[in-house]
């Protein structure tokens, strides 16, 4: 299954005028990266609308979390409609009157003073109609979405368990661009980015003597979660010494039974190194062998 | 009756050199030591090339054989820290779970450089240091017919018994492995040539340093460039954590070998032994060193005035 891509831009860039996706894998990336456009909305000063299953805001509150949400809502930046009335209100779905559905939340904010609109909401919206739409999932979106105009940007999730490759590319073709959880860490050297199916951290470029005290910022910010824990180091380019002490040394801080740290992909030329280092054993992380 | 010494300071190495004339004096004495091992209850290994090898045969018999590993010579003596990894890694999971090693070693001294002959002695030496304490006793043969009175002086220096026919006995001349391994270290290095490609490097810009590596090693042949690459960025990050934060490296190719100077404004603190001490989990300047000499067929570390140099050479396959 198609996680985030390397040409995925992080949700903390995206801009307005944008008709973005994420595919997520589980409802806590969806949470992670939903939850980062809307709360970067609010910090912008734009209206965030929220399309959600339930007519109830109480539960959209419960599930993005937050003190910031929940007085946007109470002073009306963020609000919370329900699908059903933005899509059907005659009961039959129809992609030109929600364009102007949205059109109109646009002309809305703006009267009242905000600078723009961010429109996202529960991974329902952007699938309804799905599979009976004759060109693939993501029609509606396609349609009613496809351009939002300059003073809004559209956040659909889907939720990529459901959905082939080739399905997801599909989906991906129609929307301006994929969006991934904002990295941790990023430079010219070293990225830094949270993964979550399983949860944890990838590691892509170098790790050397300016990119170590990144990496153990990050694994110390992750060293008191509980369950189990994958540093996925496929992307690993090169790593020094200490980095890689760092890295076979994972989880040994705050160290908990429930939790193991796992390093997948750990490349070959780095686990020559940790034997010629002596390093064969230290470390609590487990080692995935290689598949072959 | 050879008598054998037997020290009480568990610290100090049972390491002695057997300084032989001829080939049945070789036999005997080789022999008789190898042959201990089995009312002792140790582990025998035999490290020696043909010869040596068929004469111990011819002495002992295929009975007096059994249960002798035998290991070529110059399959072993590939490079210093090449012998002390493999050592550490046969005598850890294979020799010392089974009882205290008795190691018959035949060093290999033909067609080795000026350098190279300084490197196994200083092999020698440093093996006093890093072995003290382990349950190994050594014995190192020197055919004295054969090899230059200077090596066979070095060898009564590096080695604090010396055994013959007679027995073994302290080594009147032997000196202590720092003292030696300074003496080694008086040989001044030969300065770059000019045409060295050059690059400086400081904290940050170990990236560019590493590209401007890669394709400098890929420029002299070496393809797989990872393990010098690893080598030089460690040194330069050493550079820039403990010494004097920037520095640079010159690069070049010499015969068979890729070369590579990193050099330190700042004037490390010496340990002469840092790097050859297999690695423990919490030592890291330890594992770090002992990486870097692993990596390369040759690391020499010298005190220049101002700073340091850090000479590192690897083949070119």
């Amino acid at each position: 299954m198609a996680a985030a891509r390397r040409g995925d831009r992080p949700v903390g860039a995206v801009r307005l005028g944008e008709h973005l996706c994420l595919g997520f894998g589980s409802e806590e990336e969806r949470r992670a990266v939903v939850g980062r456009f809307v709360a970067d909305g609010l910090d912008a000063g734009h209206k965030v609308v929220y399309l959600a299953q339930d007519d109830e805001p109480g539960a959209v509150l419960d599930a993005l979390g937050g003190d910031a949400l929940r007085r946007a809502e109470e002073n009306g930046q963020f609000v919370v409609r329900p699908i059903v009335r933005a899509y059907v209100a005659t009961d039959r779905f129809d992609p030109a009157e929600t364009a102007a559905l949205l059109g109109t939340e646009v002309d809305l904010a703006t009267l009242q003073g905000y600078g723009g609109v961010r429109l996202t909401g529960d991974t329902a919206f952007s699938l309804l109609g799905w599979p009976n739409e004759q060109d693939g999932p993501g029609g509606v979106c396609r349609t009613a979405f496809a351009a939002p105009g300059e003073r809004a940007v559209v956040l659909c999730p889907y939720d990529r368990r459901w959905f082939t490759d080739e399905q997801m590319t599909i989906l991906r073709a129609g929307h301006d661009a994929a969006v991934r959880a904002d990295d941790l860490y990023a430079d010219r050297v070293l990225r830094i980015s949270p993964t979550f199916t399983p949860p944890g951290l990838a590691l892509t470029g170098a790790v050397d003597e300016s990119t170590l005290p990144a990496v153990l910022d990050a694994l110390a910010r992750y060293a008191g979660r509980p369950g189990h824990f994958c540093l996925d180091l496929s992307g690993l380019e090169f790593c020094d010494l200490d980095g890689l002490r760092a890295l076979l040394g994972a989880g040994e801080a705050g160290t908990r039974p429930d939790r193991q740290v796992v390093l997948r992909g750990l490349p070959e030329p780095l686990r020559a190194m940790a034997r010629l280092a002596g390093w064969d054993t230290i470390g609590t992380a487990l080692r995935e062998e290689p598949a072959r | 009756m050879m008598s054998e010494r037997t020290t009480t300071d568990l610290r100090t190495l049972h390491h002695s050199a057997l300084l032989y004339a001829t080939p049945g004096e070789f036999a005997d004495v080789a022999g008789q030591y190898v042959e201990r091992a089995r009312g002792a209850g140790e582990v025998p290994v035999v490290i020696a090339g043909g010869e040596a090898t068929e004469a111990l045969f011819d002495r002992l018999g295929t009975a007096g054989t059994e249960g002798v590993e035998f290991i070529d010579a110059a399959a072993w003596f590939t490079g210093p820290i090449e012998a002390l990894g493999a050592f550490h890694e046969h005598a850890r999971n294979d020799w010392w779970p089974r009882g205290p090693v008795r190691l018959l070693a035949e060093p290999v001294w033909t067609g080795r450089a000026d350098r190279d002959v300084r490197e196994w002695l200083r092999h020698e030496a440093v093996l006093n240091v890093v072995l003290a304490g382990t349950p190994t006793r050594l014995l190192c043969a020197y055919a004295t017919s054969t090899l230059p009175t200077t090596l066979l002086r070095d060898a009564a220096r590096t080695h604090p018994l010396l055994t013959d026919a007679g027995g073994t006995r302290d080594s009147p001349g032997y000196v202590e492995p720092a003292r030696f391994s300074a003496e080694c270290d008086a040989e001044p290095l030969v300065p770059p040539p000019l045409t060295a490609a050059r690059k400086v490097f400081a904290s940050g810009s170990l990236p560019m340093l590493r590209e401007f590596l890669a394709y400098q090693a890929l420029r002299h042949g070496l393809r797989d460039s990872y393990g010098f690459v690893l080598a030089v960025n460690e040194v330069a990050t050493h550079v820039i954590r403990e010494g004097g934060g920037h520095g640079a490296v010159w690069l070049w190719r010499e015969g068979a070998e890729l070369v590579c100077d990193v050099t330190d404004p700042n004037a490390s603190p010496r340990d002469p032994f840092l790097g050859y001490f297999p690695p423990h989990a919490h030592r890291h300047a330890e594992s770090r060193m002992w990486a870097v000499r692993r990596l390369c067929t040759l690391v020499e570390i010298r005190a220049t005035r101002p700073g340091t140099r850090t000479r590192l050479r690897v083949r070119v396959p």
